[in-house]
């Protein structure tokens, strides 16, 4: 049991790591449009793979 | 009831007028369309091979504008550094960031469609349409493209581009909307953390666990749970607050109280190792009703367009009399007194006097009516209203805050404070539910209190956590989201906030005539040939003589194949058009300019109709009635509202005798004609001092502050940009059956609401009982409240279960398959 002293600390760390990234990807706009992306993923297109987020 | 098989246009979804035959290969097919507009749009889009467009489309596109003539240089205005850098910017390499509104994006499809049209252009670093905001963020390179290609290219697909301009309030929007989506990430990702711990203890409580790995489990927990408190929880805290100290109560009070309690107890059981901990319960509450919450706002937000500014209706440029020529100049930059020339075609920039030169203006943005009037030297015209005929010159009277114009968009404003907010369902019951269950709590706490002191805050923290109101907060968003989803898969865009519950209590339905009943334009009626000419020749000919005019009329011939052979054409303003044909000359247009020709024209028919008069030099030949026609489905619509026992009146700004006419043959007694935008705003308040839920119709930029002040309204889909931006739901595929399905659905939405609060009510009635009895952990009260939600959540889901037809790629083809006419009929 004395390993939960290790993994716990490690479970908050991937926490606030995915906390990180999450909060990154909405502020660079990624979630900005929710109907789009959905519909995007669906769409055969050749054109658009190398595509980056929009900067605000 | 039996409705005519409709021909439906290919691309806008409008249906194709008779005798028309304007057609485009797409995918093989043969597919019939409406217009030039349209086939000009669709001709491009498959010559793009961009044709998965019609396919993937989930609604039809707007209907464009036709083609002009001559491809005017209205967007090299653009290529202007002054006025690009109110919406560019540029990076340190030269290139350069700009951002557009695209007006006319009705789907995701729309997006990839203008996305990968640009991406083909020399020059473009990065595309992105958001649908949402429907915003263009291009990057692009300034030395190998100019941004009027940009507008051209995105024009010619049939949207409508225009600098997007920085706004507060969008900015604010947007920011709230990150903020919220933060609050609900960092409490979503608290909650599996503290779950898991949550797991163990409560396996712990039952098997057995040492004091030590408890404490740790606890001490972990409440780590992460206070930063779920403070981070997240926040504007839970701040709203209670902030109500509190006005006196109100709101459902955030007992949201607070238990967050906050069940936080500060379980931190007190932690550092003394007395009682329990309920750090997941707190996490758990917090992220679900965060994410009701976040639900609602998309709602809400959704095709959000109430920042639209009617300055940017106004042409950017126009051409102004400097150093003895005529430049291209930006509007704002004119001033009061500077010489301006008034193009014929082109949208009036600002309020002027005219100098030289006589013309006609079509004021119905203003006054819905549709006859254009005629100006002449000392006339005013003014900004927002079309220049139809001759080109003319004027003098600038006053810059735009004090135009015409700006008076119209104030009264928009004025008219949102003015209207009467019904009170959601949601706030009535929350008051008297918040001061109930605080009631009971502080009952059950000094009852407790005399009974068992030390368990007095358990207990008192579950009925708190079992009367979470958390069902009763989803009650609403999830229906509303569910219905709003539904509505859109048949053309109806929900968009203003309270909108459904408004529309569902709807006791009067007020019509605009002109674009809403009738179809906005004039069509070829009545034929009476007086000449040897038979009656398609006679159109021919008319049609052929139509191609020379700038007149609104001439649109009622644009459909209609011209005769071949007419030279040395025209045009008397305001009067007609003659023309050579063979070696007779020819004249169309009022009775007085044909008697000029041919003194022995026979008078008009009747009055019923705006009768054209077409002769030759030898003898007349016949009079054309044109006609603004009513929607076919419109007789049948009104009767089915009126079965309904809802109240039906028109009203309308032309002054003519066709809106009484119009009323008569629908049966509608109450009738308003020729009335200002003021005048239509004190009618509809009329009505509501009467108690009346009043329900608006309407397209045109006259409407739009009635829009605004009426309960619940409607715009249609050829309304203007303002009035669509006022209206609370706008009706994207043409057909006025979409108000019968929009009221169906909002009833089907009011009462899946209150099934929802039935439920979420009976729960708490039976639920808190139990708790005031100390017979629940509040561990059983938080599984309790998560699934009384899920169960509120589901029940709204049905609300979309008959609306959706997006998973058929045949349908999809066709959106307005989606509503069988006949069956809504019957």
């Amino acid at each position: 049991m004395e390993s939960l002293y290790l993994l716990i600390p490690v479970a908050l760390i991937f926490c606030v790591i995915a906390i990180r990234l999450l909060i990154w990807a909405i502020d660079s706009g990624q979630y900005d449009d929710l109907d789009k992306e959905a519909w995007r993923i669906l769409a055969d297109d050749e054109s658009e793979g190398d595509q980056e987020p929009p900067r605000e | 009831m039996n409705q005519p098989e409709l021909t439906r246009c290919f691309h806008c979804g409008e249906v194709v007028p008779n005798g028309t035959h304007f057609t485009a290969e797409i995918d093989g097919n043969t597919e019939r369309l409406c217009c030039p507009g349209c086939q000009a749009v669709a001709t491009l889009i498959a010559g793009s091979g961009l044709t998965t467009f019609y396919r993937q489309r989930t609604a039809y596109s707007e209907r464009p504008e036709s083609p002009r003539e001559a491809p005017a240089d209205e967007f090299s205005v653009y290529d202007d550094e002054n006025l690009a850098r109110g919406f560019c910017h540029d990076r340190e390499d030269g290139s350069r960031d700009a951002q557009l509104l695209i007006g006319g994006i009705t789907c995701a499809a729309c997006t990839w469609l203008i996305e990968t049209q640009l991406a083909r252009l020399d020059g473009v670093i990065q595309v992105r349409v958001n649908l949402q905001q429907q915003r263009l963020d291009l990057h692009f390179d300034p030395a190998k493209l100019d941004l009027s290609e940009v507008f051209q290219r995105v024009s010619s697909l049939g949207y409508r581009p225009q600098p997007y301009r920085a706004s507060a309030l969008r900015d604010q929007f947007s920011a709230e909307r990150k903020q919220s989506l933060r609050r609900v990430a960092v409490a979503g990702i608290g909650m599996m953390q503290v779950g898991m711990f949550g797991i163990a203890l409560h396996a712990g409580d039952l098997q057995g666990i040492s004091a030590e790995f408890q404490g740790l489990l606890r001490w972990v927990s409440l780590l992460v749970a206070s930063f779920v408190v403070w981070y997240s929880a926040r504007p839970f805290f701040e709203s209670a607050w902030r109500h509190l100290r006005v006196g109100a109560l709101v459902m955030d009070l007992p949201v607070s109280l238990a967050i906050g309690l069940a936080w500060l107890a379980s931190v007190v059981a932690t550092l003394s190792g007395h009682g329990q901990v309920y750090f997941d319960s707190v996490v758990m509450f917090t992220f679900f009703l965060l994410l009701g919450r976040f639900l609602e706002q998309q709602v809400r937000m959704r095709y959000g367009m109430s920042w639209f500014d009617l300055e940017s209706t106004l042409p950017d440029s126009l051409l102004r009399w400097e150093n003895e020529q005529w430049r291209r100049t930006v509007r704002t930059e004119l001033a009061v007194g500077d010489r301006v020339m008034l193009l014929a075609g082109d949208v009036i920039g600002v309020d002027a006097r005219v100098v030289s030169g006589h013309s006609l203006v079509r004021e119905d943005s203003f006054n819905g009516e549709q006859q254009p009037r005629r100006v002449a030297s000392g006339d005013m015209v003014y900004g927002g209203t079309l220049n139809v005929d001759q080109n003319i010159e004027a003098t600038v009277l006053c810059d735009f805050a004090e135009s015409r114009l700006a008076t119209l968009q104030r009264s928009v404003s004025q008219a949102q404070d003015a209207k009467p907010r019904l009170a959601t369902l949601a706030d009535k019951i929350s008051s008297w539910f918040v001061a109930a269950v605080l009631l009971v709590t502080l009952l059950t706490a000094l009852s407790w209190w005399y009974l068992d002191p030390d368990r007095a805050l358990w207990v008192a923290l579950s009925v708190l956590v079992i009367s979470c109101p958390c069902a009763l907060a989803l009650a609403t968003p999830a229906a509303l989201t569910s219905a709003t989803n539904s509505l859109q898969g048949f053309g109806i865009i929900v968009r203003g906030e309270n909108a459904l519950e408004s529309l569902a209590a709807t006791t009067d339905l007020v019509f605009d005539k002109t674009g809403t009943l009738t179809r906005g334009e004039l069509l070829v009626g009545e034929v009476h040939n007086l000449g040897r000419l038979s009656r398609e020749e006679l159109l021919a000919l008319a049609s052929g003589l139509q191609q020379f005019s700038n007149h609104p009329v001439a649109q009622a011939f644009a459909n209609i194949e011209p005769v071949m052979g007419l030279q040395s054409a025209t045009s008397e303003t305001g009067a007609g058009i003659e023309a050579t044909h063979g070696e007779r000359s020819v004249r169309m247009g009022s009775l007085p300019f044909c008697r000029g020709l041919l003194p022995e024209m026979p008078e008009p028919p009747d009055a019923e109709s705006y009768w054209v008069a077409v002769c030759d030099d030898r003898g007349p030949l016949g009079w054309i009635g044109l006609k603004d026609t009513i929607r076919e489905e419109a007789p049948a619509v009104i009767d089915a509202l009126r079965q309904r026992g809802l109240g039906i009146h028109l009203l309308t700004g032309d002054s003519s005798d066709a809106g009484p006419r119009l009323a008569q043959q629908l049966a509608i007694t109450s009738v308003t004609a020729s009335a200002s935008p003021e005048q239509k705003m004190q009618e509809v308040q009329a009505l509501q001092a009467d108690g009346a839920i009043v329900t608006m119709v309407g397209d045109g930029l006259n409407d739009a502050p009635v829009l605004k002040v009426a309960n619940a309204s409607f715009a249609m889909p050829g309304a203007t940009d303002l009035a669509r931006s006022q209206a609370d739901l706008v009706i994207a595929n043409g057909d006025l059956w979409s108000i019968i399905r929009g009221l169906d659905k909002a009833q089907q939405c009011r009462r899946t609401i209150m099934q929802n609060f039935a439920w979420a009510l009976s729960y708490n009635a039976c639920g808190i009982p139990l708790a005031v009895l100390g017979f629940v952990p509040p561990w059983a009260a938080a599984i309790g409240m998560s699934l009384s939600s899920l169960l509120v959540v589901l029940n709204s889901l049905r609300l979309s279960r008959d609306g959706d037809g997006h998973h058929d790629r045949e349908k999809r083809r066709s959106p307005n398959s989606l509503t069988p006419i006949n069956k809504l009929a019957s």
